[in-house]
């Protein structure tokens, strides 16, 4: 017999059925940041954060990267935009999430870390922890560890493990 | 006699041979996404076992950079788009 693992922010009920077991407080921070990000996408291109969530595709040519941005950019925002509804759904609803929702969730907390790592100019084997309590970056660096978290149990549940 | 091949063929064929050239994939390293993460999103795009989607992942890490995919020009489109779709840092070039 398998033995039942410690119940976790994202939980598997059954085949295909995932349990979001937040709080309240946590799901309206969330709902907010999800609105956040809504307007982060609608900003203009030249914005770092906008910049980490449309990359460039042809690093090495201009001109056919301008002519992919022209055709796929808005079609990117529209999926960002899909994926944003989806969550707010979710956070709103007492319902387990399918599989197809819980994707979305891992895909909008990706792109909140993205945002807020750009914005915290997370560099690699810096330590957050560093950051002092009275600085105004402080409740971001929590909020960053926080989306890593749960992300990390996001992919956990959908790897199946 | 040989004849002077027209200089105009020359570049034609040239750059059809530049046309056929595959494509390739890279994702570069960043210091945000997470290495389980990006592992997973390899192995929910390409079909890659677990084994071939972390040793990539590794790849971009300490290499700074892997090539994930190759094949035409469409195709190479598509795969960045699905990457950036997940937030993955990916370019595409021309395979030299």
């Amino acid at each position: 017999m398998r033995r039942k693992r410690q119940s976790g922010p994202i939980e598997q009920i059954e085949i295909g059925l995932f349990a979001l077991n937040l709080t309240a407080d946590e799901r309206s921070t969330l709902l907010g940041f999800v609105d956040q990000l809504n307007e982060v996408i609608a900003s203009p291109a030249d914005d770092p954060r906008v910049r980490r969530l449309f990359p460039t595709a042809y690093h090495d040519n201009p001109e056919h990267d301008a002519e992919y941005q022209g055709f796929m950019r808005e079609e990117l925002a529209q999926s960002r935009r899909a994926s944003i509804d989806t969550v707010r759904s979710v956070l709103v609803s007492d319902e387990p999430m399918t599989e197809a929702q819980l994707y979305s969730f891992m895909t909008v907390l990706n792109s909140l870390r993205l945002v807020l790592g750009t914005l915290l100019d997370v560099d690699e084997g810096e330590d957050l922890d560093l950051i002092p309590e009275d600085s105004p970056a402080f409740g971001q660096a929590q909020l960053y560890e926080y989306l890593g978290w749960l992300l990390e149990w996001t992919v956990s549940a959908l790897s199946g493990e | 006699m040989t004849q002077v091949a027209d200089p105009d063929l020359i570049e034609k064929i040239d750059e059809e041979v530049e046309q056929d050239k595959p494509w390739i994939v890279l994702v570069w390293n960043d210091p945000i996404n997470l290495m389980s993460y990006v592992s997973f999103v390899f192995q929910k795009l390409f079909g890659y076992s677990k084994e071939k989607a972390d040793e990539l992942m590794l790849d971009v890490h300490e290499k700074g950079r892997a090539v994930v995919s190759s094949g035409p020009r469409e195709r190479a489109e598509l795969d960045v788009f699905r990457l950036h779709e997940h937030g993955l840092w990916a370019t595409m070039q021309q395979d030299s």
